[in-house]
């Protein structure tokens, strides 16, 4: 009986009180597979008086190379970054750039996104972006887009690379009308970096898994400036605040948590 | 409603449709062709980003030189294609200068 009440006791006090702890210490929930990568763009929204925009990195990645949309489409690497508008879109940038209506993916036509010119009963469209605080049904389900990808540890728990590799997923990297016509790249050398910290596996960075998703100018220089190998000094403590590799691994690809991706070759 | 409310009533509605995207104003011809004139030779100096490492030092500067040639005629654009613009040959002119640096250095 005494244990039946200090279990009702428990459960009425402690795990609300528990829940609170853990709110107040300000400890942040890591996000889940289908949330990883979301970025919520609020900056126009707001002050068009419609809902924010909640953007799937996931979706996008699969489809689109990296530098497709952040180099030739222009989007900012910093949420809230861009500041597209509805008017840019109808003009056929930024997001407008692919959800024009006419544009193709697989066979399906993309589609448009919202103006304020468009009739009310097209708008029901808007919500398929402007989601946050709604609730949508995506038309496309995290679980069932990556069933049978290659499994990743942490992030959206699918590693991506692989998934290039194997021919799992096929990123554009062009877009008529947007994009320049360039040649394939020559890819660059790996090459290793030594770890400041004694015993650690030294890190190998590849250009070849870098280029297939980001090109030149993605990267070089505005995230790694440094012209000479070795002149630079990058931190654990500054990637993990979101510079130079954490530009990227913190937020959209594989995140920092995942050490041995980088940390690859074993110590001498 | 007086005449000349109306007719006022007609521009505010003209204006602001024009500038919410409900229809595109037509491009004077002039403006047109400043635009594609840019775009032909943005088109051609951002081409090679990707071979920026095989270009030769001479072919580098040269790309540099017209990257910054080209921007004073992002005026020639409007508004919303200026920032997108702006930013990209911002990102095919430091590529360019960013290989060139570092062959100094080496």
């Amino acid at each position: 009986m005494r244990g039946i009440l200090v279990l009702v006791l428990l459960v009425a006090f402690g795990l609300p009180g528990a829940a609170r702890s853990q709110q107040a210490s300000g400890k942040k929930r890591r996000p889940l597979p289908p949330e990883y990568g979301r970025v919520v763009l609020s900056k126009q929204s707001e002050k068009g008086s419609v809902a924010p925009v909640s953007f799937d990195h996931w979706l996008h990645r699969a489809k689109y190379t990296c530098r497709l949309c952040h180099v030739d489409i222009g989007f900012a690497m910093a949420e809230n970054g861009t500041g597209v508008k509805a008017a840019d879109n109808a003009s056929g940038l930024y997001c407008g750039s692919c959800h024009n209506g006419r544009r193709m993916d697989g066979g399906r036509k993309i589609f448009e996104s919202c103006s304020s010119g468009r009739p009310t009963e097209q708008k029901t469209t808007c919500v398929r972006c402007h989601s946050v605080g709604k609730n949508v049904v995506p038309e496309v389900e995290f679980a069932a887009f990556t069933r049978g990808f290659p499994r990743g540890r942490f992030g959206n728990g699918v590693d991506w690379e692989a998934a290039e590799t194997l021919g799992l997923i096929k990123p554009v990297d062009f877009l008529e009308g947007i994009s320049v016509p360039r040649k394939s790249m020559a890819a660059q050398k790996d090459f290793a970096l030594s770890p400041a910290q004694k015993g650690m596996p030294e890190i190998i960075f590849s250009h070849e898994k870098h280029t297939v998703w980001n090109g030149c100018e993605l990267c070089h220089p505005e995230i790694f400036g440094a012209v000479k190998k070795g002149k630079e000094k990058y931190t654990m403590g500054e990637i993990f605040d979101g510079k130079y590799c954490g530009v990227c691994h913190v937020s959209v690809a594989f995140p920092m948590q995942d050490c041995q991706r980088c940390h690859t070759k074993p110590v001498q | 409603m007086s005449r000349l409310q109306g007719v006022l009533l007609a521009v505010v509605f003209v204006l602001s449709a024009g500038s919410s995207g409900l229809f595109a104003w037509p491009r004077p011809a002039l403006a047109q062709a400043r635009a594609d004139s840019f775009r032909k030779e943005f088109d051609e100096v951002c081409a090679k980003t990707a071979d920026a490492m095989t270009l030769s030092t001479g072919e580098l500067r040269t790309l540099v030189e017209r990257s910054d040639r080209l921007v004073p005629l992002l005026q020639g654009l409007s508004e919303p294609e200026r920032k997108v613009y702006a930013k990209r040959l911002l990102g095919c002119r430091n590529v360019y200068a960013f290989v060139l640096e570092s062959r100094h250095e080496h």
